[in-house]
């Protein structure tokens, strides 16, 4: 496997050796490792210094379930720090196909302009983007698609990275071409529009699966994950109701971000529960799916299709937890329907739906619109897409949004909006949100599975640290979140899978090991940004004022917060 | 006898000829704890298994069931 990096200012490609410190890395860690080693963590993230990195995951390349993914890694210009953001689709394999262990994109292009990059086992080329400058992520997707054939992997931009808005994500297509697989957060979609990038052609046609150094230890130990995953009573959930099946836990924890999180219960959290969503699915028939897989070979199918009520048209595939939380309670809409229209055109225009959601929380709050007016919030959407002030405003997440309106209550932690758990009732999440170095995420380390009293703040802390540890070990892995439940059943795959591939270099307790070097590395990366403790915390307005139905504030102790990873 | 109202998760959710139920009214005896309502629910999974909260708050296997308490049944997934 090689390095592959391409200067745009140049338009040229070199690839090199992979350096030994990043060779035991994938995914997450070796774009913190790759940040780290070779980027001013205080240069202007949209300027020339700043490297976009597309890392796949250590296990990425051989349709083990679930475990394709591929992360994107840069310094944010949302919240100035770390970002990796980690997304489905085809991208992680068919850059493994191409023999590459990262991508780094890098420099700054010399004009304006956009272009495609289309990479192949021939290298790589600089096409002109033309006429796709300007258009949705849908529209890009397809011309692509029609111009290059189905067999290669595309990773987009829309409007929203163009215009380098800071809540602008990278749109990876599915295996059956939809570009909504989304590295959402953090603005890396601005990243790449700043590299002058509407496209990333990746055409693995000629390629070949990465070597496998024992072959025969390796399907066996495929075979016992793949056993334990299939065999987990958790899969069926997924599979039959995708995150969506959160709406009701949250709510029922009182955790549920309603009207600008202002509340942790929703009076129409059944209209857009996973329960509800599943019947409307079976009653429309056609093309909506309750069961949909973003990636060959993921036995959980966790993702789905949402048609229109006659079941003939894709309305948005596929409709997850956060964005109905974010874009329905926390915007006081009870519609699964208009949330599907304004999750399509969020993913148009490529835009973070978590960002934009809060965004319109707080533009809700500010008088921009009522509360449960979805064609507003639609409308609202639109002014994004033409670049007016507010639309821009609106573009650039849930801060500038507050900033521009004049409102305080903004639900963000380092600049980046919360997801779809209100931390105040679910405290061991609201711990992650205040120390991850990602900012408020909902791929950090989520609690809310846990049987402990998520209003006690006792406990908290520890809770957070595992879950952040182990997720920053799967997203290393480039495993699904998923996957996870076969990974916890079955933990002794992980290092013998490694092993097998690589050869021999992977001790016990790998997946922890990995989490905890990818978290050291992107704190000291945060730390030489200018990052402090203070930078650890939720916002004030969370410790004080109290979220119904429980009136709870967040009370973890910020001194204890601030030695959560101090023996890492 | 108490009633207590019971919210039925994702799979949990029971299937009847009108449609899946998740919402239902239960009278149970009284001093009836949450894994007498399960197993009077006839629920086809491991009690230990499931995630359960009682009035917004996690509750235990062994909790006794007071008269209008909400009962969440769920399985621990998490979202995405
Ligand atoms: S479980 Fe869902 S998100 Fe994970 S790989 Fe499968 S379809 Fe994609």
């Amino acid at each position: 496997m090689k390095v592959w990096r391409i200067n745009v200012r140049k338009q040229a490609l070199q690839i090199e050796n992979v350096p030994e410190t990043w060779q035991g890395l994938g995914g997450r860690g070796l774009t913190a490792r790759i940040l780290l080693d070779e980027v001013n963590p205080e240069c202007d993230p949209l300027g020339s210094e700043n490297k976009l990195i597309f890392a796949p995951g250590l296990l990425v390349g051989h349709r083990l379930s679930s475990c394709d993914r591929i992360s994107v890694g840069t310094k944010s210009p949302l919240t100035k720090g770390i970002k990796e953001a980690n997304a489905g689709g085809r991208t992680g394999f068919h850059l493994t196909q191409l023999g590459i262990k990262v991508l780094i994109i890098e420099g700054s292009p010399t004009d304006e302009g956009f272009w495609v990059l289309v990479i192949n086992k021939q290298g790589a080329a600089f096409k002109p983007a033309g006429d796709l400058v300007g258009k949705g992520a849908y529209e890009t997707a397809s011309r692509l698609i029609e111009g290059y054939g189905e067999d290669p992997a595309i990773a987009l931009i829309g409007p929203g990275g163009e215009m380098r808005l800071t809540a602008a994500g990278i749109l990876n297509i599915d295996k059956d071409l939809v570009p909504s697989r989304i590295s959402a957060r953090g603005g890396v979609g601005a990243v790449m529009g700043a590299k002058g990038l509407k496209a990333i052609v990746i055409d693995a046609s000629e390629g070949e699966a990465p070597p496998i150094v024992d072959l025969k230890t390796f399907r066996e130990a495929q075979k016992e994950f793949n056993k334990a995953l299939l065999e987990h009573p958790q899969i069926t959930a997924y599979a039959e109701y995708g995150t969506a099946g959160m709406a009701m836990i949250s709510n029922g924890f009182g955790g549920l971000p309603t009207r600008n999180f202002s509340s942790g219960e929703f009076e129409g959290a059944d209209e857009i529960s996973g329960e509800f969503l599943r019947d409307l699915l079976v009653e429309r028939g056609g093309k909506a799916k309750t069961t949909h897989a973003c990636m060959t070979g993921c036995t959980i199918r966790c993702s789905n299709i949402f048609a229109s009520q006659d079941g003939k048209e894709v309305i948005v595939s596929p409709l997850e937890y956060e964005t109905i939380a974010l874009m329905g309670s926390n915007l006081g809409i009870s519609d699964l329907d208009v949330i599907a229209k304004l999750n399509w055109q969020v993913n148009d225009l490529g835009i973070d739906s978590i960002e934009i959601g809060a965004a319109l929380g707080v533009a809700a709050e500010g008088g921009a619109f009522e509360f449960g007016d979805g064609q507003s919030a639609l409308a609202l959407l639109e002014e994004i897409r033409t670049g007016s002030e507010l639309g821009k405003v609106l573009g650039n997440g849930a801060v500038a949004t507050g900033k521009h309106l004049g409102v305080d209550r903004v639900p963000v932690v380092k600049g980046q909006a919360m997801s779809a758990y209100d931390p105040r009732a679910i405290k061991g999440t609201g711990v992650t949100y205040a120390t991850s170095p990602q900012g408020a995420d909902h791929t950090s380390g989520l609690t809310i599975r846990s049987k402990v009293d998520h209003l006690d703040p006792e406990g908290q802390v520890e809770l957070s640290r595992n879950s952040q540890i182990n997720v920053a070990g799967y997203d290393t892995l480039g495993a699904c979140a998923f996957a996870s439940f076969g990974f916890a059943a079955a933990p002794e795959t992980i290092t013998a899978l490694l092993n097998a591939r690589y050869g021999g270099e992977f001790g016990e307790d790998t997946l922890r090991n990995l989490g905890k070097e990818t978290i050291k590395l992107e704190r000291e990366f945060n730390k030489r940004a200018g990052f402090t403790k203070e930078d650890d915390r939720l916002p004030a307005w969370m410790k004080e004022e109290p979220l119904p139905p429980h009136n709870a504030v967040f009370d973890v102790l910020e001194d204890e917060m601030d030695h959560i990873f101090d023996d890492l | 006898m108490l009633t207590v109202t019971v919210f039925l998760g994702t799979i949990l959710q029971k299937k009847t000829p009108q449609g899946n139920q998740r919402r239902l009214e239960v009278s149970l005896d009284e001093g009836a704890s949450i894994v007498d309502l399960i197993y009077h629910l006839d629920l086809e999974v491991e009690p230990d298994y499931l995630l359960l909260a009682v009035n917004g708050r996690i509750a235990e296997l062994d909790q006794v069931l007071a008269e209008d308490d909400k009962v969440h049944l769920m399985m621990p997934i998490s979202g995405g």
